[in-house]
């Protein structure tokens, strides 16, 4: 559970990095949008370090989303482990610890 | 998670063994096309990411003909990480039309739609027709000249049916023209009319699949079959399945933010080369197709009632295709289906090439 | 040191590992969805810079309003030409209040409040006096300040 704690305190804290540089450069970007009148508006941050945060974030995204697939696969494995073993069914009668 | 005073609690109060009933013994059959129960799911996740995304924009999207365009300027500019979440809104649409319409070419070809589960089909053609009017109406409310564009010739299109296509058109729009009362009116049917009528229809469908059961393809009916538990085998894997789908929205969303475009000029000439969104290209390829007189009739309403003639023999298949209602093989239906699949996928090829 | 018995079973291992990773992915998106659904809400300006001019020449004991930030301030001439700036915001409920020049006092509707020509609360609910401004000049700029604070104009 310490473990899983660092993590989240890390996803957190990326996600914290990223909300003021992005904000900075979309602040910047929303005054150039007169200027742009006539042509469409960008909207991917022009700033490239603003822009590596992002592909950054997606990264991280991807990381965090392909460890819950994985332990989603190893929850689902072990229930047809015990369905096959024919353990799955929880006991009604099964007295509770005091 | 053992609270058993939290149980207890409960079960004082509600009698949940119908429902702990369902839960234990819905099965899945398990076979060679099972991978196709899984296209229903997707389409629903994908539109409760919308319904979320949409409750996000409109805490900041003003339906008002001056304000809308700049409106959306600010949310994508202003708000922190409003271009992503409009991205994300846009690509979940995308992605919601695409599996959407491989549902149901999946359920036409597969026959899930014969006897018993005629209403399924039902219910689930009028959430097709739907999603496609959720689509137009979240296009226009850009404002932009593309949208505008867009939605002038749908409204006019419509107005070509016969007897009542004034009326539908005045409807539609509110007013003579597409104006500030067509965008109003669209933003009602998009963030009110339209969501409760598809969480009804939604919750009908469902209930509907829940009561009848998965649907096996006709040639696999006869096998001896393992069936999965629903929980919490094929849950797990559902939600899998949509955390992968979620990643690939997610991707789009950042990778490709859609443009926006210059805001709507109603006396400016459309712009060149413009074209409605992509599910609307074969359509629009098919009224091409139709000239202008055909013996003395508008082509525009031959055009129109052609294509509704169409629709409306392919919401009837349920009915019309009688021998697989009996549970016996019907090969015609499967090419009927696999000719409209391609029309479908031709004509649309045909839009983005033009 | 090999244990003989593990001190978890395997179902609470998964259990813990499925629950607590979800919940940090799903605590992660609903953080980017409340950024989004709470903007930087506006916070109250340190000071305002208004036209000098607007502002002078005002009638004994009357009141111009001026805005502080999304909400009203009053610019007081009182009846014995001193000047006075106080935000017109009622410290009980958050009420606008008015000037009545024939009493020379503060009037806020929502619940007969009264405060006298300082922004004294000597009336009513009201428990705290209104917020009192500095004024300070600067060019043909008038400049309303909170009480404290320095104030830098940018070289425009």
């Amino acid at each position: 559970m310490q473990a899983l704690g660092a993590f989240e305190k890390i996803i957190r804290l990326s996600l914290r990095r990223l909300a003021g540089p992005v904000v900075t450069a979309l602040f910047t970007l929303a005054y150039a949008v007169p200027c742009l009148a006539a042509e469409p508006v960008a909207v991917f941050p022009g700033v490239p370090y603003d822009g590596y945060i992002v592909y950054e974030s997606l990264a991280v995204f991807w990381i965090v989303l392909v460890a819950l697939i994985v332990v989603i696969r190893m929850k689902l494995r072990e229930i047809e482990r015990t369905q096959q073993l024919g353990a799955a069914e929880e006991d009604p009668n099964a007295p509770l610890l005091p | 998670m053992n609270c058993p005073r939290l149980k207890d609690w409960f079960e004082e109060r509600y009698d949940l063994r119908g429902i702990r009933l369902l839960a234990r013994e819905k099965l899945v059959p398990e076979h060679r096309y099972d991978l196709w129960y899984y296209t229903g799911g997707i389409t629903l996740f994908l539109f409760i990411l919308q319904f979320l995304t949409g409750m996000l924009m409109a805490l900041y999207y003003v339906p008002h003909v001056k304000f809308a365009y700049e409106s959306i300027i600010e949310i994508v500019t202003k708000l922190n990480m409003g271009w992503f979440f409009r991205s994300l809104h846009h690509w979940g649409a995308q992605l919601a039309i695409v599996f959407l319409f491989i549902h149901l070419f999946g359920t036409l070809l597969l026959k899930s739609y014969r006897k018993p589960r005629e209403m399924v089909w039902v219910t689930g053609f009028i959430l097709l027709g739907i999603s496609i009017f959720f689509g137009l109406s979240g296009y226009l409310l850009l404002w932009d000249e593309r949208a505008f564009a867009a939605v002038r010739v749908a409204t006019g299109g419509a107005g070509a049916f016969p007897v009542i296509g004034g009326f539908i058109k005045a409807f539609l729009r509110g007013s003579i023209d597409v104006t500030g009362d067509t965008l109003l009116r669209f933003y009602a049917f998009h963030v009110a009319i339209l969501p409760i009528v598809t969480l009804a229809l939604i919750g009908l469908h469902i209930l509907l699949v829940q009561f009848h059961g998965m649907s096996v393809p006709l040639s696999l009916e006869g096998e001896k079959r393992r069936d999965i538990p629903f929980f919490p085998n094929v849950f797990l894997k559902d939600l899998m399945i949509w955390l992968v789908v979620l990643g690939a929205v997610v991707t789009l969303a950042v990778l490709l933010p859609p443009e926006i475009g210059v805001q709507a000029d109603p006396l400016a000439p459309p712009p060149e080369n413009i074209k409605p969104e992509w599910y609307f290209l074969f359509m629009l390829e098919t009224l091409k197709l139709f000239p202008g007189t055909i013996l003395g009739f508008n082509g525009e309403t031959i055009a129109i009632l052609c294509v509704t003639a169409g629709i409306l023999f392919f919401f009837l298949i349920p009915f019309l295709d009688r021998k697989s209602s009996r549970g016996e093989k019907s090969p015609l239906f499967t090419w009927i289906g696999v000719i409209y699949i391609v029309y479908f996928l031709v004509m649309t090829a045909m839009g983005f090439l033009s | 040191m090999k244990l003989k018995y593990s001190l978890i079973t395997r179902r609470t291992f998964l259990n813990t590992l499925l629950f607590g990773w979800a919940a940090a992915f799903f605590s992660g998106t609903f953080y980017a969805l409340m950024k989004f659904a709470f903007p930087t809400l506006g916070k109250e300006p340190d000071f305002v810079v208004l036209d000098k001019k607007a502002f002078k020449g005002l009638p004994q004991n009357s009141v111009k309003p001026f805005p502080w930030g999304g909400t009203v301030g009053l610019y007081l001439k009182k009846a014995d030409g001193k000047v006075l700036a106080l935000k017109g915001v009622c410290t009980h409920m958050e009420c606008n209040v008015a000037y009545k020049p024939e009493e020379r006092k503060f009037y806020c509707a929502c619940h007969q409040g009264w405060f006298d020509e300082n922004g004294v609360n000597i009336a009513g609910p009201p428990p705290k006096p209104l917020e009192v401004f500095e004024i300070s000049e600067e060019g043909d700029k008038l400049i309303i300040a909170r009480k404290g604070v320095k104030v830098e104009l940018p070289k425009a």
